[in-house]
């Protein structure tokens, strides 16, 4: 059985505001953070290019969390999304 | 309006415009727009009844876009979408590194990173891959300079487009860019064991003038001591051979070449030496031809006499349209210099912007 969607607030940086019309939290209806991205494709297409390049691939200088935790490796948009998650876009650091 | 003088500077932290009279005197400084972002090149497309100004801004964590003015760069404006591959393409967008008018009124072509060329038919709004350069058999065996695999170059002549990439080589279309083919023919590379490939050149840039059609030159990276005199060419058949024009040259090394707006017959280059990027014995001077490239004299009034560092890269150097044109060049210490009287005596209208990738300049 797969994993049930639930609603999960995206918490946007400041950066990416001017991309989805300044808000600094959107909602997305995900069981995974790979669903979560297809739906910030699908309804904030700007956002979603911010975050991923045209290979569906996370920009070198995004991370994503899922809570505290960075979502990384091979399988990380199987990373699943539960009731009460909050997903973070944020940009990496860089720089000294 | 009074005729005006628009540069418009491209760095690693923005865009700023300048903006002086035609006596070139004083130049009022405005930006940076976006700041913080890296603009790699930059249009000034004078086809309308209006001035508008593109540049591209590469964001290294959110992506590119393409900025435009309508107000002569007073304020800029995403616009609707920049380039991007098919998504089943496998190549990502790397960066944005050239901005040309195309065929029609509201074309532009824009050459990215990974070496690819795009075409806009709404002035920029939306963006089509042009499968001809960006498809071609070569492609996948082009391979990355140390800027990048870029296609930095594109020059339009008539039915023909010449496109230069780092490192790709020289292409050229004879049917308005629906096929291209290398034409190389001449143009040395000093990194592979056949000193003259059919492709993979590192190409810098390629000029031309519109009186002398046919007639090309090109600053290819040279600066090989076994393989001299590859850094500086010219071509008399658009492009077909190319032979050089290096004797008289300090170092056959450098990025940028220019066509003075009056006279084919006379180019610029920034001599450097190839180990450290930087101009011979730390000294800088602009090198003008007057002929075609068979004599070269060496412009350094009011440049630095010692203890320069600097590098002009590919886009960093151009020259203006008026009467008696001004060349401009930018440093990536951030100067930005201007060499009056076509390049007879140089000043510095800006010392301390950041390292500057790219200046175009245009009276409006």
């Amino acid at each position: 059985m797969g994993l049930m969607a639930t609603s999960i607030p995206v918490q946007i940086p400041a950066t990416l505001r001017s991309e989805c019309g300044g808000q600094s939290q959107l909602v997305v209806y995900a069981a995974t953070v790979g669903e979560a991205l297809l739906q910030l494709e699908q309804n904030y297409p700007a956002v979603y290019r911010s975050v991923c390049d045209e290979t569906g691939t996370v920009r070198r200088h995004v991370h994503l969390f899922v809570n505290s935790d960075l979502v990384f490796g091979d399988n990380s948009f199987d990373t699943p999304l539960n009731s009460g998650d909050i997903f973070f876009i944020m940009p990496a650091v860089s720089g000294g | 309006m009074a005729e005006r003088l628009i540069l418009c500077i491209g760095t690693k932290k923005g865009l700023f415009i300048a903006e002086s009279g035609k006596t070139r005197h004083r130049f009022e400084l405005r930006g940076p727009f976006r700041p913080g972002v890296g603009v790699y090149s930059a249009l000034i497309d004078q086809r309308g009844t209006k001035p508008t100004i593109f540049a591209s801004s590469c964001c290294p964590f959110f992506g590119m876009k393409i900025l435009r003015s309508t107000d002569l760069g007073q304020t800029f404006k995403e616009t609707k979408s920049a380039p991007a591959f098919p998504k089943d393409d496998g190549r990502a967008l790397a960066n944005i590194w050239s901005l040309e008018p195309g065929s029609g009124k509201r074309d532009l072509l824009c050459g990215v990173e990974p070496a690819s060329l795009f075409r806009s038919k709404d002035g920029g709004n939306s963006w089509e891959l042009v499968p001809g350069i960006s498809n071609h058999e070569h492609s996948r065996q082009w391979h990355p300079g140390n800027g990048g695999l870029c296609m930095h170059t594109i020059v339009r002549e008539g039915n023909r487009m010449h496109l230069g990439i780092s490192t790709g080589g020289h292409y050229l279309s004879e049917d308005g860019g629906k096929t291209f083919n290398a034409s190389n023919n001449g143009v040395g590379a000093g990194f592979v064991p056949d000193p003259y490939p059919e492709f993979g050149q590192c190409v810098h840039k390629i000029a031309t003038h519109p009186d002398a059609p046919g007639r090309l030159y090109m600053q290819n990276h040279g600066g090989w001591e076994d393989r001299p005199g590859i850094g500086v060419l010219r071509s008399d058949d658009h492009g077909h051979t190319w032979r050089s024009i290096a004797a008289g040259l300090p170092s056959d090394f450098g990025f940028p070449i220019v066509v003075h707006p009056h006279n084919a017959e006379t180019i610029y280059v920034v001599p450097l030496d190839p180990a450290t990027r930087t101009c011979p014995e730390n000294r800088p001077a602009v090198w003008r031809s007057d002929n075609g490239g068979d004599n070269w004299k060496r412009l350094a009034k009011g440049l630095p006499k010692k203890e320069s560092y600097f590098t002009i890269l590919r886009d960093a150097m151009t020259i203006d349209h008026l009467k008696s044109p001004s060349l401009y060049f930018g440093t990536t210490t951030g100067q930005l210099w201007i060499g009056r009287e076509s390049g007879d005596q140089w000043d510095c209208l800006f010392d301390s912007l950041p390292p500057i990738n790219c200046v175009k300049v245009a009276v409006v």
